[in-house]
């Protein structure tokens, strides 16, 4: 599937602000389910833009605007051919969760174990976590049970959490937006032992009522390591697998790692922050 | 809409009902010639042709020698039929969005054929084809025109183009028989029901009796008649009061004013009181109240002087210097 | 059945975009066309091509020529045989031309800004502001919605290898969409079954696309935006375009005397009284905008617009002064825009580039002006021209004197082979170069419609396909994946 993508952020300061300096992480992978054919990042002033990869892996555009200004204005344009990567009728079940401390050492999933900046593995946790294990004892049959599990029992509902919002937060107030959806998931996932990590990126509402959610601003979800098979997507907030329909910006331990823009400035908070995502299928 | 728009496409339509009246004016007076001629009449019904259209004026003395070819291909005559095709292209060309495919196509047919070396040879061969050509195209035009044309207020502006010039071609018609120097005979007469197309009707209405007093009756007063002075000025002030919104018998401007006085002055005198003041007089006296509408139709939707002096003007940018 | 049209066709040296460049086999993306071409009669194809000639007459697709009393319209050659462009090949393009148009956008922004490329001696701050469409006026404001080029026509050239590469970027008033247009109806009409068995992408849109461009940029968001087209007039070459584009946009198409400026706002009279206007698109260069601001003597602007645009109660597109990016020195720098504010390589490359301007690229090309193309910075339309293989001694002579007289005008290019393309000519078909103008629409986002305007250099040998240079143009066929 090709897809097309536009992100616009944009940023109004009450009065001007300086010395702005900013890292975005806006410029889809390149890995065996996606291919960016292009991407076009573009910022408002004029800046120099420098590129540069991450230590996940992923793309970061920098820039500085010391000069005063009173707007910003972020845009990313991508263009990306998405290939199939699951295969809905033959999950990969049958790797026990006990078969996973083969993995745990490796480097590949260390990090995707442990604690993160907005993710604990705490007794709670553990506990919320074993029971919706319930007697499962398949890798991909609990990460999709607790998928499930966040999908019916926790609400959707925006202006409730913040960017800086912690996945304990999240479990115990049993609501929040996609990235409150993933960080909870990937706590429980983690608790359990299976290496989950954080994933940003689009997701392209195939649906004829433009049904699902997200789809409007970037997106989040989870990855879980399967033994054996690699990493699997699951949309906690669609209570989805992951498929063609999604596009991946990056991945990392959680939203830090992979947040689209980050920033620092002197000056007031932004009057206003709009952001608009919009995809769009190419080879219809 | 825009009121260059509006112009244009009331001057297409003008210029076209124009081409058409003088062709036929052409045509009927060219067999009126040869019947005279071989009568053995040697007046000059070319002299009051040109007359009436206010074309001698302009005329050289090597164009009085063809009076046909300047009326019809003339380049120094404003509206001879191949400027008042060119021009009707011209307006037509600048309001191109607003026309439907069909009229631009027939319009710019006619166009390149009057300016192709074709076009004289036809005249040459057979002149009666070209002058069918000429008419045939008018009145395809006025079909197209009705048929597919959105009938919205370019429409109105262009059927007030057509029956104002209308109204003009008639009056011009009828005044070339007062311009005669003589008592017109019955050829002169039929002559100009010819040129209006109203041989049968007029015939159906008088049955034989054909006179001047009729005849001019006839052309000025018909209630139903399209090419009657008083059809088309009833015409005119209804399209106007279309544009405008304003009930009949009211007036919100100038032009809507003048139509009222000349309509109530159709409807409310008689072809005895007319012929009393002198039917000559009386047609110039219409003329100029002909002219006067189209000017106020031009200052009230195109000029927009009233808007205008009530906007104020925006500052003027001065330059300035300053000596060393 | 076979006709004889190919038998005889010679590719030459140069990449033939029909059969590539060995000239031997039909690249794929060309055998359904040339099947039918070689099924047909020769009777057949003259048929076709009268009938679309005359259709063009008819319709009054024209284009004016000036100095040329009784003949002032003309149509612009059209030539049957599509120029197709496989999907992989287009979309690469497509990319390319997004990048740029971003990259000049974001240079306009910065040098009527901060202008930081010239800080960072990326760009000389000197060949910007001695650019000759550079607008002091425009220096701080912000246009709207930041968009300087509205409308981009930028023209690809392939090489003798094939590749495409970048000749020049028209961002003040581009034309020839309207060709795109209607040549594509006359193709639908002349090849439909070849058309359609070939899933060419349709171009159709693009009236719709342009709208919501200038849509986009109004001052009054709350309601449907009052968007007019302003047009030099009846006379200009390509007044047909205007109304063409106005027609199928459903706007006003307006002249400068139906716009009238009061107290910073734009209006047109109507036959209802004066309608204010949120968005003009303009097809007037700068220069003839507002007689208060530019040429004194223009009969053609409105006087008090550029108040009213400062004031930012309308928008223009193009914006003003984006003709320093159509200025060739200028051009020279674009690949390093694009590296400086997109931090990436340009997609798309173009023509090496000698800049009189610089001492060393100067000696350079006055030593060697028989193998150059010589330019003048900022005409337009094949004019201030020198091919160096095909000028005399005397011509070369006077370019030297007028490059050495004022450098900052003249840039110069090694001469490229332009592809050809078999074309219907007087002896059959023959080989003529063409290039490619395709239209870029930047508003919400930016809009390419697939492919483009092929224009044909219709004189043996020609390297010239500018319509006022006895060019002719093609359908282009972007075929779907």
């Amino acid at each position: 599937m090709r897809l097309y993508v536009l992100h616009k952020t944009y940023y109004r300061y009450p009065s001007p602000v300086r010395e702005s300096f900013n890292e975005l992480r806006l410029q889809p992978l390149s890995n065996d389910w996606q291919h960016c054919e292009s991407c076009f990042v573009s910022v408002l002033p004029t800046a120099q833009m420098r590129q540069y990869l991450d230590l996940n892996g992923n793309l970061v555009h920098h820039f500085e605007i010391p000069y005063e200004h009173s707007k910003l204005i972020i845009e990313s344009r991508s263009t990306i051919l998405t290939q199939k990567r699951v295969d809905f009728d033959n999950f990969p079940y049958g790797v026990s969760l006990q078969s996973l401390r083969e993995v745990e050492g490796q480097p590949e999933c260390r990090p995707y174990l442990q604690t993160s900046q907005f993710i604990d593995i705490n007794p709670e946790a553990w506990r919320m976590a074993v029971d919706v294990r319930a007697d499962s004892q398949d890798v991909f049959q609990t990460a999709y049970q607790i998928m499930e599990f966040i999908y019916l029992n926790y609400e959707y509902c925006v202006s409730t959490t913040t960017v800086e919002t912690h996945a304990n937060e999240v479990l115990q107030s049993k609501r929040g937006v996609c990235q409150d959806f993933a960080h909870a998931a990937i706590a429980l996932c983690r608790c359990l032992g299976i290496p989950a990590r954080y994933v940003s990126g689009y997701f392209y509402d195939a649906t004829r009522d433009q049904s699902m959610r997200g789809a409007g601003a970037s997106h989040a979800w989870l990855e879980v390591m399967v033994n054996g098979y690699g990493w699997f997507g699951l949309d906690p907030t669609n209570n989805r697998v992951v498929d063609e329909n999604y596009v991946i910006l990056g991945s990392g331990r959680d939203y830090t790692d992979v947040a689209p823009v980050t920033g620092t400035y002197f000056g007031p908070s932004p009057e206003s922050l709009q952001v608009s995502v919009e995809v769009k299928r190419l080879d219809d | 809409m825009l009121s260059r728009v509006a112009d244009n496409l009331y001057w297409m339509n003008r210029y076209v009902e124009r081409a058409e009246g003088v062709t036929r004016l052409v045509e009927v007076k060219r067999d009126t010639n040869l019947e005279a001629e071989a009568k053995g009449d040697k007046r000059d019904y070319w002299r009051s042709a040109l007359q009436a259209m206010c074309a001698s004026e302009g005329a050289q003395e090597e164009d009085l020698n063809d009076p046909e070819s300047f009326i019809l291909f003339s380049k120094r005559w404003s509206s001879s039929v191949i400027n008042s095709i060119n021009q009707a292209r011209e307006n037509a060309r600048m309001v191109r969005d607003q026309l439907s495919e069909e009229i631009w196509v027939e319009l710019n047919n006619l166009y390149l054929f009057l300016n192709s070396p074709d076009a004289q040879q036809t005249y040459l061969q057979d002149s009666s084809k070209f002058f069918r050509r000429v008419i045939r195209f008018s009145l395809v035009f006025q079909g197209l025109s009705d048929a597919t044309v959105h009938q919205d207020e370019g429409w109105l502006f262009m059927s007030l183009g057509k029956y104002l010039e209308r109204a003009d071609q008639t009056s011009r018609a009828l005044d070339t028989l007062t311009l005669l120097g003589n008592e017109p005979t019955r050829l002169d007469l039929i002559g100009v029901l010819r040129i209006c197309s109203a041989q049968s009707a007029y015939r159906k209405r008088y049955r034989g009796d054909l006179n001047l007093r009729n005849v001019a009756d006839f052309l000025l007063f018909s209630q139903d008649f399209p090419r009657s002075l008083r059809f088309a000025i009833r015409r005119i002030d209804s399209n106007l009061h279309d544009i405008s919104g304003v009930p009949a018998g009211n007036f919100s401007n100038e032009a809507e004013r003048l139509t009222g006085s000349v309509l109530a002055q159709l409807n409310f005198s008689g072809i005895d009181a007319m012929l009393e003041t002198g039917l000559h007089e009386s047609i110039d006296d219409l003329q100029k109240k002909l002219i006067e509408v189209g000017q106020s139709i031009f200052e009230t939707y195109v000029l927009l002087p009233f808007e205008i002096k009530n906007a104020s003007v925006p500052p003027v940018v001065q330059s300035q210097m300053q000596q060393q | 059945m076979q006709n004889e049209l190919f038998t005889s066709y010679e590719t030459d040296v140069f990449f033939d975009e029909m059969f590539g460049s060995d000239g031997i086999a039909p690249l794929d993306h060309y055998r359904s066309i040339l099947n039918r071409l070689k099924s047909l009669e020769p009777t057949q194809i003259e048929e076709k091509q009268k009938q679309a000639d005359s259709s063009f007459l008819e319709h009054g697709v024209t284009f004016t020529v000036y100095g040329d009393d009784e003949g002032t319209e003309r149509i612009f050659p059209f030539d049957l045989i599509p120029r197709v462009i496989p999907d992989k090949e287009w979309q690469k393009v497509e990319q390319g031309l997004r990048q740029r148009i971003l990259a000049l956008n974001l240079f306009l922004n910065d040098v009527y800004h901060d202008g930081k490329i010239m800080a960072e001696g990326v760009v000389p701050e000197e060949v910007v502001k001695s650019s000759a469409h550079y607008r002091q006026e425009m220096v701080g404001f912000d246009v709207p919605r930041d968009i300087f080029v509205h409308i981009c026509g930028t023209d690809l050239i392939r090489d003798e290898t094939g590749r495409y590469l970048v000749l020049e970027d028209n961002a003040r008033c581009p034309s020839g969409a309207s060709y795109l247009l209607e040549n594509r109806e006359i193709m639908k009409k002349t090849f439909p079954g070849t058309y359609q068995a070939m899933s060419v992408r349709s171009v159709e849109a693009y009236p719709e696309l342009l709208l919501r461009s200038l849509e986009f940029l109004s001052p009054r968001q709350s309601q449907k935006p009052v968007c007019v087209l302003l047009t030099p007039g009846v006379y200009n070459s390509a007044y047909f375009e205007h109304t063409f584009l106005a027609r199928q946009m459903g706007i006003e198409i307006v002249e400068g005397k139906d716009l009238i400026a009061i107290d910073g706002h734009v209006y047109m009279r109507t036959t209802h009284g004066l309608v204010q206007v949120d968005v003009i698109y303009r097809r007037l260069d700068d220069a003839f905008l507002d007689p208060l601001f530019f040429e004194e003597d223009s009969l053609l602007g409105v006087s008090g617009l550029m108040d009213a645009y400062l004031k930012g109660n309308v928008a223009l597109a193009n914006g003003i002064g984006t003709g320093v990016v159509d200025d060739k020195v200028t051009y020279a720098y674009v690949p390093e825009m694009i590296r400086f504010y997109l931090g990436q390589d340009p997609i798309l490359e173009q023509v090496p580039t000698y800049l009189c301007w610089n001492d060393q690229d100067r000696d350079y090309v006055l030593n060697n002006l028989s193998e150059l193309v010589v330019k003048s910075a900022n005409e337009s339309g094949g004019y201030g021209m020198l091919v160096g293989s095909a000028s005399t001694k005397k011509e070369r002579e006077e370019f030297a004197q007028m490059i050495q007289a004022s450098p900052r005008d003249y840039i110069a290019q090694p001469i490229i082979s332009l592809s050809r393309h078999p074309t219907f000519c007087e002896n059959g078909i023959e080989g003529r170069h063409v290039d490619l103008r395709p239209f870029i629409l930047y508003g919400e986002d930016i809009e390419i419609v697939p492919g483009g305007l092929t224009r044909v250099a219709l004189k043996k040998g020609s390297l010239v396909v500018n319509s006022s240079q006895g060019g002719g143009s093609k359908d282009t066929w972007v075929l779907k994946d």
